[in-house]
């Protein structure tokens, strides 16, 4: 099959900035990225929803571009922008006509170099930081299911266990203090690699990034906890009150393994196995063939970025008729099955056709309008993780060479209950009752 | 392209000079059945993307029942003649591809993904779903059960629930009045219905094969001829439904959800279809007032105020109408609040001329992100379904950048007077009534639903 290569460049400036660059000038659209090595996994305990909290901060105001200039340059130069936390990195980026990379690298250096915010601007996002919370979780059904339910309950370690999102009690202790220590700590040079995609040509790309990036000092190495968790002997389970939803639902967490581990790549495949789409086993027993569950998806989410403990998740919406119990005794017939008789050949060929094209559109990757939002996500986690980005084009290379007893045994190996927890969210609203 | 300079602080890097934007040229054919074939190349990955539109969806089926075109949809891809509905699903992972099929309100359409070197083969999946999907009985019940519990649940969202009541307050007895089925309407659904909807809709003459990827388009062509050039079927019959009336008066619309901890606030007047001359004009008019994050509804309401987390506003059309409507999800003590700078900012951009500055930031918004789709295949699909489905000039993305440009301020002035009718806006509020009815009423007389659509005062 043909294999798709990306043509990379990379350097480091002197001050530690790491440097990528994946020209490609078919179309006068670049896509630029800042990439900081800090997520809500490892931000400071008594400050639960932080690292997010702080993404908003870095729009309000920088050494020379004050509150509401970021965006109204980047927007008034025909682009578009945002920002996201993630369990180990926080991004900042943009996607606009290739004639504004100077405004736009100038923008990110200038919020690298430095914040410019007051007490009224931290004010202003944590009002709006508690509207997304609630738009999103509080007043939406099944919001935060689940993302915010399972780690409390699969978890020991805080780093790993807290609410991401943030308690709201300390969303309001966070203080502007809290904000420059942050971004001295973790917004350094030498911990963030500066990404650029598209129509550029890496000269220009470099020379550019030299002569507006050089000059930010670097920092000492951030220090990070320890997010390591206490091995799992037991399984877990827990309860959470669904407020809105008419239907009860579960999510059955099994922990992964390591990132680039040799168990990694057969774990990927075997996910796909049973959550890759319809033809999962999955969806196929549970909505298809039993019609016990009327939503069923998972996965390992953000499987080549995550950098700590994390689970293969199953989210499953079921009829009310089915008892919780009932619904978890198909969901453990098809894990057992898969444990017993592994899949056929015929099933991995599907996979890794079905996984290689899958991986060419995560790089092509729209995201909210956003070209190459996938390459660019893929190559910063390569680059803060492994030190690597070139991984891009040899990735797919481990995955296209498991065998089915490989899939088998991380069946074996982590499909176990004792490596797993699940959630039940049961709705409260009269008429969705559970059957007993 | 000039690009009108905004003001900026002096040491802001300026623009340099634009690359031109250079839409791919478009391949299009009339096979002998009718079917209608537009090709774009697209080399970004060694995929391609497509999209086969049938125009006709749920508003075409309405009389024989809300969401019944998107039911056909979703129950086509359960079987064929030769295929099972297993079979289908594995074939489909067999070639690396994804394919989904649904309806709107206009069209119904089967869209997919796959690589370029297996397209025959997804394209030949895509053809039989079209002609000859079967409809088993056992599938057709297994997606009735489903969607029973589907519309139970999106009554839960209050994302759901303001668009459903701002459709029904401003279309009336339009079809476009029907955002979805209600459980008794999705009970009395029949196999019957759809192999109905499948037999009128699903047909060459009424159909559109858009396809963007990496293909050599004379090949591709060659390829789809041999495909689907056998299917045949007539343009089903298109029924008009009178023109719906704008209401008057502004009135405030409340959906009572106990309990809620925020108030999804929805506001909107009748609007144009993108076929209209004016939809330029109001595309830039909405960016300037909340289209956008630089915007001025989203640096009031959210970035000075605090009141929420994602205003916007937007110009929604279909083939035979269009509406503008104002969304926000804010914090129940502030619905007045909000209320009040909503219209305030649609008042001021009907009354008072803008800068020229704001202008122009606005005008290289639009026409710079418009140039964002030319980077990915499913961008540019979009874009060419957009033309390509509401009948636009051929030179339409060729030409619609200059066409922004050349906006003055006394359009922007005009056309918010024309269609931002703060005086008609009706207003749906979706909350919890003990806590938001009071400063609703300060809007407009108030009626009040449940979620289930039942008048509650």
């Amino acid at each position: 099959m043909n294999r798709l290569q990306i043509p990379i460049e990379s350097t480091t400036l002197p001050n530690g900035l790491r440097v990528v660059i994946a020209p490609d000038t078919a179309a006068p659209v670049v896509t630029l990225g800042v990439y900081y090595k800090i997520g809500f996994r490892l931000e400071p305990r008594g400050r639960s929803g932080f690292a997010h909290l702080f993404e908003h901060m870095m729009f309000q105001g920088s050494a020379n571009a004050p509150k509401m200039q970021h965006i109204k340059l980047i927007n008034s130069s025909g682009g578009t922008l945002n920002g996201s936390t993630h369990y180990d990195v926080t991004n900042y980026y943009e996607a606009v006509p290739s004639n504004a990379l100077a405004r736009v690298l100038w923008l990110e250096a200038d919020r690298m170099r430095a914040l410019k915010v007051d007490d009224e601007n931290l004010r202003n996002q944590r009002d709006v930081v508690k509207e997304e919370v609630r738009v999103n979780v509080l007043n939406q059904p099944y919001g935060g299911f689940p993302w915010l339910d399972l780690p409390p309950v699969a978890f020991r370690n805080w780093a790993n266990s807290h609410n991401f999102y943030g308690d709201f009690a300390d969303l309001d202790a966070a203080s502007l203090a809290d904000v420059q220590t942050f971004f001295k700590t973790y917004y350094v040079p030498n911990n963030a690699v500066l990404l650029i995609l598209g129509d550029v040509k890496p000269g220009e790309g470099c020379t550019l990034a030299r002569e507006l990036f050089s000059d930010i000092p670097s920092g000492p190495s951030p220090l990070f906890a320890d997010p390591t968790e206490p091995k799992q002997t037991e399984e877990r389970r827990g309860e959470v009150e669904e407020k809105f939803g008419t239907l009860p639902a579960m999510a059955v967490g099994y922990v992964a393994p390591k990132r680039r581990t040799a168990d990694w790549c057969a774990m990927a495949l075997l996910d796909q196995a049973l959550h890759g789409g319809r033809a999962g086993k999955l969806y196929r027993e549970l909505v298809l063939e039993k019609q016990l569950a009327v939503e069923l998806d998972g996965g390992i989410e953000d499987v080549f970025g995550y950098n700590g403990p994390t689970q293969m998740v199953t989210r499953i919406l079921h009829k009310p008729e089915f008892s919780g119990e009932a619904t978890l005794a198909e969901f453990n017939k098809v894990i057992r099955e898969i444990q017993e008789k592994g899949i056929s050949e015929d099933e991995l060929r599907q996979l890794k056709v079905k996984w290689q094209s899958d991986y060419y559109s995560l790089l092509e990757g729209g995201h909210g309008g956003m070209p190459r939002y996938g390459l660019m996500h893929l190559l910063a986690c390569f680059t803060l993780f492994d030190g690597e980005p070139q991984l891009v084009n040899s990735i797919l290379d481990g995955f296209l060479a498991v065998k089915r007893e490989e899939i088998q045994a991380a069946a074996k190996k982590y499909l176990r209950n004792e490596n797993r927890a699940i959630v039940f969210r049961k709705p409260v609203t009269a008429g969705a009752k559970e059957a007993a | 392209m000039a690009t009108r300079a905004a003001e900026v602080n002096t040491i802001v890097p300026a623009l340099s000079a634009e690359r031109p934007v250079t839409w791919p040229k478009r391949t299009r054919a009339k096979l002998s059945n009718g079917l209608e074939v537009i090709l774009a190349e697209s080399h970004t990955i060694p995929k391609f993307h497509g999209e086969l539109f049938f125009r006709s969806g749920n508003a075409a089926a309405i009389d024989r029942g809300p969401g019944l075109a998107e039911m056909t949809a979703a129950v086509l891809r359960t079987g064929t003649a030769k295929r099972a509905s297993r079979q289908i699903e594995e074939d489909l992972r067999r070639i690396g591809a994804d394919l989904a099929s649904s309806a709107g309100a206009d069209n119904s359409a089967i869209s997919f993904a796959g690589l370029s070197e297996l397209a025959e083969p997804l394209l030949g999946l895509v053809n039989e779903l079209a002609r000859d999907a079967v409809f088993p009985e056992a599938e057709f019940e297994r997606e009735r059960r489903q969607k029973l519990e589907e519309v139970k649940l999106e009554r839960t969202q209050p994302g759901f629930l303001a668009s459903e009541r701002l459709r029904k307050v401003l279309f009336g007895a339009h079809p476009y009045a029907q955002v979805s089925p209600s459980e008794e309407q999705v009970a009395s659904f029949e196999r019957g219905d759809l192999l109905e909807v499948y037999r009128d809709f699903y047909t060459p003459e009424n159909a559109l094969l858009l396809l963007v990827g990496d293909f050599h388009p004379d090949s591709m062509l060659k390829a789809v001829e041999n495909i689907f050039g056998m299917w045949t079927g007539k343009m089903p019959e298109r029924k008009s439904a009178a023109a719906p009336a704008q209401p008057r008066g502004r009135r405030v619309h409340l959906v009572h959800v106990p309990g809620a901890v925020q108030t999804q606030i929805l506001a909107g007047c009748h609007a144009i279809t993108r076929k209209h001359p004016d939809w330029v004009k109001l595309g830039l008019t909405n960016s300037l007032y909340g289209g956008a994050f630089n915007s001025r509804l989203v640096m009031n309401i959210r970035e000075d105020k605090g009141y929420t987390y994602s205003p916007r506003s937007s110009v929604n059309a279909f083939r035979q109408h269009g509406y503008f409507s104002i969304s926000a999800a804010v914090r129940n003590d502030v619905v007045a609040a909000s209320l009040t700078e909503i219209f305030y900012e649609l008042d001021k951009l009907r009354s008072l001329a803008i800068p020229e500055s704001e202008l122009a930031d606005a005008q290289n918004y639009l026409s710079g992100v418009f140039s964002l789709g030319l980077a990915t295949q499913n961008g540019l699909l979009s874009q060419l379904a957009v033309v390509a489905l509401n009948e636009l000039p051929e030179d339409y993305l060729e030409t619609y950048r200059a066409k922004v440009r050349a906006l003055r301020p006394e359009d922007v002035v005009d056309t918010a007077r024309k269609y931002f009718d703060s005086a008609n806006m009706q207003i749906v509020a979706v909350g919890d009534r003990s806590q938001i009815e009071s400063q609703a009423a300060l809007f407009g007389g108030v009626e009040t639903y449940d979620a289930q659509g039942r008048k509650l005062s």
